[in-house]
């Protein structure tokens, strides 16, 4: 938290967290406006990072567990939500330097690609809650493994996507926040940080397109709504760079956590419930056939 | 499980209650064997919506009144609603599945110590069943707590009927004001709209589907071809800054009815979907047969847009001469 933060600063300044470490070792006595602008303006944030499938369409039902199993040469990639909020991250670190920007994400060791990937981008600091347990993890098993994890790091911001595109739940950030008793506002189309007075406004996107202003205290949770910014593409040898990068592990049977409040009795493919036929034939065909129905309908006018 | 009570918490929308409220009496029903649920409103002068429900449903109503419950906010709203709910050894507390309810539901839920199943389309069996994977795939979620928040999709459920019967007692409560790290200051209208959309009696969509942001001049010529027709497009595309937002149709966006819409590869996610139930003809066209738009689209066609299109222009233009 920034007021506990300020108070380590002052007491015991090169293990200041909010100074990157080459900028301490570059001035081992920081001067008295760089120790003021330090103490105020940088940020601690956390980004809550999903790996999703590449596409759901090479998923399939297992018969065996009623789960989804994943082919073997099944590609994985950020969440793209998430992208949003990690370049919504890094744009507050561009206007507020010394801000770091941790990126977090929970899986098996596959995750760790993501998460390079995030360092990539420009992340300063990966760290992975691996965990291998197979089958169901509910909204609430993995934000008590992010809200365990993220409790004594005194974070000023934790950021998610506003869900993720493979589980559609919404819950994540939510939870976390209610885990650790933090304010949250959800589907954030735009934001305020305001570190000089530990507050952040921002707009919530709702229904309709209208936009709802929330002011919250800091430390608070955001989960961040796709269209916020544009997220910036890694040039490869960046992203290669960041195989180098080490990540911090963390292995999930070592944070404790609540036992989930919801199990997963299997998944389904929807009964197709739609009236609607396709136009099948050649692309000509189908086109004819298209311009037929319009023609019966009335609608060329 | 059969008696647990069954709590819908209501929402306004500039001072109306929603119709996703109402649907969410026909999913309380099903939750709780045919029993009626309770209703909580909470606002700063809410009595006369809280008889439009007790009046509509027949249902108990409970008002939570206090100047800081004018607009939503998540921290004011669970503080209010604890009051009443913490009572509860064993309930279901539903809200829709909308920008409010997805926002406090996980809120409630760890607060009461519940379950929380979000973005709910059906009820049965001792399940919830959740679209995942954009409605590719549905899961079975089993909450096992005594006490379930669930939220519900806007439009999986029809909304009640009005009821014959008397209406519903209603009983108004003071919500003690707490302090809270959060304030919702406000809601501003939104400003940038393509009134054209509301108007058009056909609509062409462009969804990620197609591609690039080139492939929107496909989309253009499609929709000239018509008369009184105008261009939308599906959230993702808008972000992707290949169309802007004021023509993006769905939850966050604008809700069309037009005489024809024309689908062009969108994947039919339920927030654009939802946007689009009024139309009387839905045309999709996308190179995945397993696409949840075609569980929506009247008539569904697996091609690449970047060729059917101009064959279908071809056509259209021979036709129109």
């Amino acid at each position: 938290m920034l007021s506990e933060r300020k108070l380590g600063f002052l007491t015991c300044p090169t293990s200041f967290l909010g100074l990157s470490s080459r900028a301490v070792s570059k001035r081992h006595t920081p001067s008295a406006d760089l120790w003021q602008q330090a103490k105020t303006l940088s940020m601690k944030i956390l980004v809550c990072i999903k790996q999703v499938a590449d596409s759901s369409e090479t998923l399939q039902v297992d018969e065996r567990t009623g789960l989804l199993s994943y082919e073997e040469n099944t590609a994985f990639r950020m969440n793209r939500f998430d992208e949003f909020t990690l370049e919504e991250a890094l744009l507050i670190k561009e206007r507020f330097p010394g801000t770091m920007v941790d990126a977090l994400s929970v899986g098996p060791e596959r995750v760790s690609a993501t998460l390079q990937r995030a360092m990539g981008m420009g992340a300063d600091h990966g760290i992975h809650i691996l965990n291998r347990a197979g089958g169901y993890t509910s909204p609430f098993t993995a934000a008590s493994l992010v809200a365990e994890c993220a409790r004594a790091r005194n974070y000023d911001l934790i950021m998610t996507g506003v869900m993720a595109e493979d589980t559609m739940a919404s819950q994540t950030g939510q939870l976390i926040a209610a885990l650790l008793d933090l304010p949250c506002a959800t589907s954030v189309i735009k934001e305020q940080v305001r570190p000089e007075s530990a507050d952040i406004a921002v707009e919530r996107e709702i229904e309709g397109g209208s936009r709802e202003t929330v002011q919250l205290k800091l430390p608070a949770v955001l989960t961040i709504q796709p269209g916020i910014n544009f997220p910036r593409y890694p040039s490869f040898s960046k992203v290669m760079r960041a195989r180098t990068y080490p990540q911090e592990l963390i292995r999930a049977e070592d944070l404790e956590i609540q036992e989930s409040r919801e199990s997963c009795r299997g998944v389904r493919i929807p009964e197709a419930s739609s009236q609607g036929v396709f136009i099948e034939g050649s692309p000509a065909e189908k086109a004819r056939k298209v311009m037929n129905i319009l023609h019966e309908k009335s609608l060329l006018s | 499980m059969e008696n647990r009570t069954v709590y819908i918490i209501a929402e306004l929308r500039k001072g109306c209650i929603t119709q996703e409220t109402y649907e969410l009496v026909s999913f309380a029903r099903v939750i709780g064997k045919g029993k009626n649920p309770v209703f909580l409103l909470l606002g700063k002068n809410v009595n006369e919506q809280a008889r439009e429900i007790s009046k509509k449903t027949g249902c108990y109503t409970l008002v939570l009144l206090g100047d800081h419950l004018e607009h939503y906010n998540a921290l004011s709203y669970a503080h209010a609603l604890m009051e009443i709910l913490q009572e509860e050894e064993a309930a279901w507390v539903c809200l829709p599945h909308t920008s409010m309810g997805y926002d406090l539901a996980p809120r409630l839920a760890v607060l009461l110590k519940a379950a929380c199943v979000t973005g709910v389309e059906s009820a049965g069996d001792g399940s919830l069943g959740r679209p995942i994977h954009s409605g590719r795939f549905m899961e079975e979620i089993v909450p096992k707590t005594p006490r379930v928040v669930v939220t519900l999709l806007p439009g999986a459920f029809r909304p009640c009927e009005e009821t014959a019967g008397p209406a519903g007692e209603v009983k108004v409560m003071r919500a003690a004001f707490t302090e809270a790290p959060s304030q919702t200051l406000g809601i501003a209208e939104s400003l940038h709209r393509d009134s054209a959309l509301k108007d058009a009696e056909v609509i062409v969509s462009a969804g990620r589907g197609i591609g690039n942001k080139e492939n929107i001049s496909l989309i253009k010529k499609l929709a000239a071809v018509f008369s009184r027709s105008a261009v939308g497009a599906s959230r993702s595309a808008c972000d992707l800054g290949w169309v802007e937002h004021k023509h993006q149709i769905g939850t966050t966006g604008q809700t069309v009815s037009p005489k024809l819409y024309i689908a062009c590869g969108i994947s039919g996610a339920f927030q654009h979907v939802s946007g689009i139930r009024g139309a009387q003809t839905i045309v999709a066209i996308n190179t995945d047969r397993h696409a949840p738009i075609f569980q929506v689209a009247h008539y569904g066609i697996v091609e690449d847009l970047t060729t059917f299109i101009p064959i279908l222009l071809d056509e259209l233009s021979v036709k129109g001469r």
